[in-house]
């Protein structure tokens, strides 16, 4: 007896594992086995010939096989139950999604956030300054006299007057005298903002646009400095294969001055490529004016020049994000298309 | 400035390409606009800033190249002027020695006027000139040449025998070989003879006066006239020309008589005249500063040691006298067509410049720690634009210039705004005094192109008066517009609640809880939906539905809901600073409560029923459903709100809940006239 449970056992359980993937053998095996007249029913009825002393050992070795048999196709059935039943339930997933769309932010305020993320982690400190201005900023304190052909390259916007002569900044430059009047060196911040020029409107002139400026005043800011710093700054903007050249320049408030180019973005200033409609064969791109700080701005803050140097930079942001993004024309910042928003 | 190659190879070897010059060019501060292809020649248009007047003349730029290249300066040679002979039958004065420093004048006889020769007439279409006659093109070849503009007068058509260097009198008119009358004013300096102007000084000659074809005798003039003079006069008569910009960025005193001579011996060699002395009158020239370099400075500024010997080299290789050199500095005499040299500075940048800006190396600066990075309103600027495009708002930016009349189609008082006084076309004379008519000009321009929902919002400053003063502040505008579809959902017209929802994530997106909206009127909005927002009792703002004709005059056909916000009153009320509260230990429990209320009951008057029923154990309410329909009797409105309850240091039982719900219901009942549904 005690022989045939255990071949009874060892051929359900290979059984088992034959038909373990079919729902259908696996019922069968159970009604065989287990059912009323099956198997194991029928290896129970015969427990009554077995002789008393050994029925404890037998009935307990036939439960074990009862119950085991039991798992086995329990847990090959539950295997098998968790597969989904069929195809016919199955949901379209190519359906799209319930709509919940981002909002995108201007492509002007992305390409000012880059900016600022970029110096604010060189040290500097973000800043703003206001829109209307006097003369005085805008000019007399920038080194520019009133009546001077360097005051040529600011076209300006006056307003109509109020008892006082004011206009629509031309630059963000004017921060920096305000910045300077009210706080000590050493300092770095950048301002961005919008700024007006009465420039006829075209696809690369607008009469207003925005800018970033750069202050960076200590004890020991050097030329060095500033082009350390706009290095890090063309990299991280650009790519890291990006360089950057400094042209000698004239601006009224610094002094060195130096116009910035970097390698073409498009072309990579490869030499000879002079299909590249980018940099027009060039290789090179305009991106900023900068410069140390001339003695005579820190002398109209009240700064001694002996003591305090400091370096300074203006870009355009739509020249900037034109160039990133590859816009070709300027008008479409301020024409707020969403099928142009959305792209940014 | 037109730079011809050709033409420049007189006063420098060229071994290089014009294109290869152009470089050179460029890394020391003259940028090539374009090169033009003229015949065998190349033209360079270069870009001369205003710091550099000498290089707006072919030797001023042959002098750059040479000192740069290491080459040698070849001068045109001249036969210097005879001593001045003012006892000649002219007589020169001037009589505004502020205005005009020096001025000479020679008289040349017995001229032939004709055409220039070929060579001359090359040089002068180089500069995109027509040739005139061999006098007028050689003072123009020599104002190109030597930077020093010349004039030329008709001796015979001076009347009285004087030349008088004066102020113009108040309403005295000239004729000016533009062949247009213009009015002087007195504050404009003029050359006259004894009865009549003859010359707007430094700017145009005069009509009367012109050099032509019957010009038997010629006054030349070679003068220094102040620049701030010429630069106004030629403004205020809109007249400018190559003499006057060179005026107004200030000629070389130094090099008034060094070009008469020169352009007196072209004149006796082409047109054959016969040249008197020279009538040089005015002020002797000022000694100049010398200026002083410490090469400690030079290396402290740039971060950089450039051997002193070098720096030297670079000086004096420009033009630089060295008056005197010690190990640590040297003192130079700047020349008289460097102008702009005046200071250390000036020096430390001539060193750079021609040293190489690239041959500097690149730092890091040590820069101090500062308590802020980035400004507190600037972060709420930014949580702000977060919320927005978190929601599906898009961000605008439109013009702060607008015409009066698109202000005034968006119901705001145009005549308020603040003017601007030279604006390029009337799209540009005022400021906005408000973000909504540029808002809907994007609402317009999107729906136009078939764009069916429209969530947009702009920050940006609106400006005012306000006094004396012009007032500038920082504004929120946003706006939706359009009907939201999709196929889970179905569609949707976007409405009033839409916007609201968003105003009220973004406020409270900054820490701000109490904020309520009651309602208003603005001319800008229809009667019907229309709040304002506000904070702690303070309006900061308005909301609702754009008013129809507004939107009639603007071509837009569908509801618009607009909000605009001033930032700036938001500020004080922005709380950054968060403090974690415990989570509560014990359960809540929710119920619905479900009435049919009159219609035009404002939802804040049962909220505020519920709160003071329900006393402390309420936790929150919400509502969650309105409806009105076939049910629910006419001028009803059924309500269903979800009332959050609990304790915070027990579990509610059944029996509490039961009890304060009640108690809620029938304050609903009694103090509203609601009915249970």
């Amino acid at each position: 007896m005690k022989d045939k449970i255990r071949q009874t056992e060892a051929k359900a359980l290979s059984d088992i594992k034959a038909v373990a993937g079919q729902r259908e053998g696996l019922e069968s095996l159970r009604i065989k086995l287990l059912g009323r007249k099956g198997e194991i029913s029928e290896l129970f009825k015969g427990l009554s010939a077995v002789a008393p002393e050994d029925k404890a050992e037998v009935g307990k070795l036939l439960n074990e096989l009862k119950n085991s048999v039991t798992i086995t196709i329990e847990e090959a059935l539950g295997a098998l139950s968790t597969k989904p039943s069929g195809a016919k339930n199955r949901i379209d997933v190519t359906l799209p999604g319930t709509p919940s769309r981002l909002g995108s932010s201007h492509p002007i305020t992305q390409t000012i956030d880059r900016i600022s993320e970029i110096f604010i982690g060189l040290g500097f400190r973000v800043v703003e300054g206001p829109e209307i201005e006097t003369e005085r900023y805008n000019f007399e304190a920038l080194n520019i006299p009133l009546e001077h052909p360097s005051r040529d390259a600011f076209d300006t916007f006056y307003l109509e007057s109020l008892g006082g002569k004011h206009l629509l900044r031309s630059h963000t430059s004017p921060v920096q005298a305000r910045f300077m009047e009210k706080n000590k060196p050493p300092f770095s911040i950048i301002v961005p903002g919008k700024v007006y020029r009465p420039d006829a409107t075209d696809a690369s002139h607008s009469f207003m646009f925005h800018q970033v400026e750069g202050l960076c005043v200590g004890k020991d800011i050097h030329f060095s400095d500033l082009k350390g710093c706009l290095e890090t700054f063309a990299k991280e903007m650009f790519g890291s294969s990006t360089r950057m050249r400094l042209r000698p320049s004239f601006f009224p408030f610094t002094e060195p001055s130096a116009e910035v180019d970097i390698s073409c973005i498009i072309c990579g200033g490869a030499s000879g490529e002079k299909r590249c409609s980018v940099c027009g064969g060039k290789g090179w791109l305009e991106i900023l004016g900068a410069g140390m700080v001339n003695p005579k701005v820190f002398e109209k803050v009240g700064y001694d020049p002996q003591k305090i140097t400091g370096f300074a930079f203006g870009m355009g942001v739509e020249r900037i994000a034109m160039l990133k993004y590859g816009i070709n024309d300027i008008r479409m910042f301020y024409e707020n298309d969403e099928r142009f928003l959305r792209q940014f | 400035m037109r730079i011809s190659y050709n033409w420049l190879k007189e006063y420098v070897d060229l071994k290089e390409s014009a294109e290869a010059l152009s470089e050179t060019l460029m890394s020391a501060g003259l940028p090539t606009e374009s090169i033009e292809n003229i015949g065998a020649d190349k033209v360079l248009e270069v870009e001369v800033t205003a710091n550099r007047p000498d290089w707006l003349s072919y030797i001023g730029v042959a002098r750059e190249v040479a000192a740069i290249t290491g080459r040698k300066l070849k001068m045109p040679p001249v036969k210097k002027s005879e001593a001045r002979s003012q006892r000649s039958e002219i007589k020169v004065k001037i009589e505004d020695k502020a205005l005009c420093q020096k001025y000479t004048a020679r008289i040349i006889r017995n001229v032939k006027v004709g055409d220039s020769p070929a060579w001359l007439k090359t040089r002068i279409e180089a500069m995109g000139l027509r040739p005139v006659n061999n006098i007028v093109d050689i003072t123009n070849f020599c104002l190109f040449e030597t930077g020093e503009p010349m004039h030329a007068f008709d001796l015979d058509k001076i009347s009285g025998g004087e030349v008088l260097i004066r102020k113009a009198k108040k309403g005295e008119k000239i004729t000016a070989i533009d062949g247009v009358e213009r009015t002087l004013e007195d504050s404009m300096l003029i050359i006259a003879d004894s009865s009549k102007p003859i010359a707007i000084a430094g700017i145009m000659g005069g009509f009367s006066t012109e050099v032509n074809l019957s010009t038997k005798n010629i006054l030349l003039e070679a003068a220094y006239f102040e620049p701030i003079s010429i630069r106004r006069t030629s403004r205020k008569l809109a007249l400018s020309s190559d003499s006057s910009y060179r005026f107004e960025r200030r000629v070389d005193i130094s090099n008034v008589s060094y070009s008469s001579d020169r352009a007196t011996g072209l004149i006796c060699q082409i047109a054959s005249g016969e040249a008197s002395g020279l009538i040089d009158i005015g002020q002797k020239e000022a000694k100049k500063k010398p200026v002083v370099l410490r090469y400690s400075k030079l290396d402290s500024v740039l971060g950089h040691k450039i051997p002193s010997v070098k720096a030297k080299k670079i000086l004096t290789d420009l033009g630089l006298k060295l008056k005197a050199s010690s190990k640590d500095k040297i003192s130079l005499e700047t020349p008289g067509f460097r102008h702009d040299l005046k200071e250390e500075i000036d020096l430390i940048e001539e060193v750079a410049r021609v040293y190489g800006y690239s041959k500097i190396p690149s730092t890091i600066p040590l820069i101090v720690a500062q308590e802020e990075r980035i400004s507190s309103d600037m972060a709420v600027l930014k949580k702000i634009r977060a919320a927005f495009t978190g929601l599906g708002f898009d961000e605008i930016i439109t013009y702060s210039l607008l015409s009066k009349k698109f202000i005034g189609s968006a119901a705001l008082p145009a005549e308020e705004t603040v003017s601007v006084a030279n604006p390029l076309s009337i799209e540009q004379e005022a400021m906005r005094p408000s973000l909504m008519p540029g808002m809907l000009g994007a609402v317009l321009w999107n729906i136009n192109r078939r764009s069916r929902d429209l969530k947009l919002f702009e920050i940006g400053h609106v400006y005012g008066k306000s006094g004396s003063d012009f007032t500038e502040r920082q504004y929120l505008g946003a706006c939706v517009t359009g009907e939201e579809s999709n196929w889970a959902g179905g569609s949707r017209n976007l409405s009033f609640f839409d916007l609201k929802g968003a105003v009220e994530a973004f406020i409270s997106s900054l820490g701000i809880k109490d904020v309520s909206f009651a309602n208003a009127a603005d001319r800008r909005f229809s009667d019907a939906s229309c709040a304002s927002i506000e904070l702690a009792g303070e309006a900061i703002g308005v909301i609702g539905e754009v008013d129809a004709n507004i939107l009639k005059n603007f071509d837009i056909k569908s509801p618009v809901y607009a909000c605009e916000i001033c930032l700036d009153k938001i500020g004080p009320y922005v709380s950054t600073k968060k403090k974690f509260e415990t989570l509560p230990k014990y359960p809540s429990v929710s119920r619905d409560i479900s009435i049919v209320a009159d219609k035009d009951t404002p939802n804040r008057n049962i909220m505020a029923v519920i709160r003071a029923s329900a006393g402390t154990v309420l936790k929150e309410v919400n509502l969650v459903d309105k409806y009105s329909g076939k049910q629910i009797p006419d001028g009803k409105i059924s309500l269903t709100y979800r009332i959050e309850y609990q304790n915070p240091s027990k579990t509610l039982e059944e029996k509490e809940v039961l009890e304060v719900h009640t108690k809620v219901l029938s304050a609903l009942l009694s103090e509203l006239g609601a009915k249970l549904r």
